[in-house]
């Protein structure tokens, strides 16, 4: 049981999902159990990128205290461009 | 709807209404971001950018996603007039959505990095399509065919705001201020003469 938990919500590709997390955990840690959490684990998370509610990109080394993530907080979750273009 | 459907329509329209309602239940802080939805009709959504960082607001353009037959295909991706909802021509483009990659010899020091345009057409002055796997005209690709939409189907590639996110990642978001050119010109007065 999380014992300094927070409830956050992690925006997956557009479908939110509500998580607790743990705000000394890295972001990363929190990107990954996202990850399992809905199902997609076809990719790794370095495959993905995680922002802040204003586009901003989200350091996955940083907590949520570093961060200063608040209870209710939203992070944006979405799977890279990856190949394409020319 | 185009007359192209072959999916169960019920399908492909109950995945599309979720797309939407997903986009919605974060409106607010998408418009925040500039993304507006401007217009949705099934199998049709456009979504309008708009440049949130620069005064006055300016809108850079739309983005038309077809999501007919989704998911059995992936989405086809177009930029396009955001008013008319008309796809821009390879002359009319606003962006292409460049971004840097590291060229293929990337142990070679110091790494170099090429540009690599998102957006491609075929030729001409056609209309230019998203070239991303996730994409219609990706997959459909005859250089793209051991990449499968099966692949990335599940991974949620074809999801709209997922494929908003890019879009505004290497076009939108790099809009930072305006250029204005001042081009001078020389006139002579003539000053007509007395009789």
């Amino acid at each position: 049981m999380k014992t300094s938990g927070i409830e956050i919500t992690v925006v997956v590709n557009g479908e939110p999902v509500q998580t607790k997390i743990d705000v000394n955990d890295p972001i990363s840690k929190i990107v990954e159990e996202v990850l399992e959490k809905t199902g997609n684990t076809g990719q790794p998370a370095k495959d993905w990128e995680i922002r802040d509610a204003s586009g901003n990109i989200v350091d996955l080394d940083k907590t949520a205290v570093a961060l200063d993530l608040k209870p209710g907080a939203t992070l944006y979750l979405s799977l890279k461009a990856g190949i394409g273009g020319s | 709807m185009s007359d192209t459907q072959f999916t169960d329509v019920s399908v492909s329209r109950k995945k599309f209404n979720r797309e939407i309602r997903e986009f919605r239940r974060m409106s607010d802080q998408y418009l925040l971001r500039g993304w507006l939805l401007a217009h949705v009709k099934f199998p049709i959504v456009r979504v309008i950018f708009a440049t949130s960082k620069t005064n006055p607001v300016m809108i850079l353009c739309g983005v038309s996603f077809d999501y007919t037959n989704y998911d059995a295909v992936p989405p086809s991706v177009r930029l396009v007039h955001p008013i008319t909802g008309i796809p821009y021509k390879s002359s009319e483009m606003p962006t292409f959505l460049p971004r840097f990659v590291q060229k293929s010899d990337a142990n070679v020091e110091p790494i170099e990095l090429e540009e690599q345009r998102l957006m491609q057409h075929r030729g001409g002055d056609d209309v230019p399509f998203l070239c991303l796997a996730g994409v219609r005209e990706y997959h459909e690709h005859p250089a793209h065919s051991g990449d499968s939409w099966e692949l990335h189907r599940p991974l949620g590639a074809g999801r709209l705001v997922r494929l908003i996110q890019i879009i505004s990642k290497y076009g939108l978001d790099t809009v930072n201020g305006y250029t204005v050119n001042m081009i001078p010109q020389l006139q002579l007065n003539f000053v007509p003469q007395p009789e």
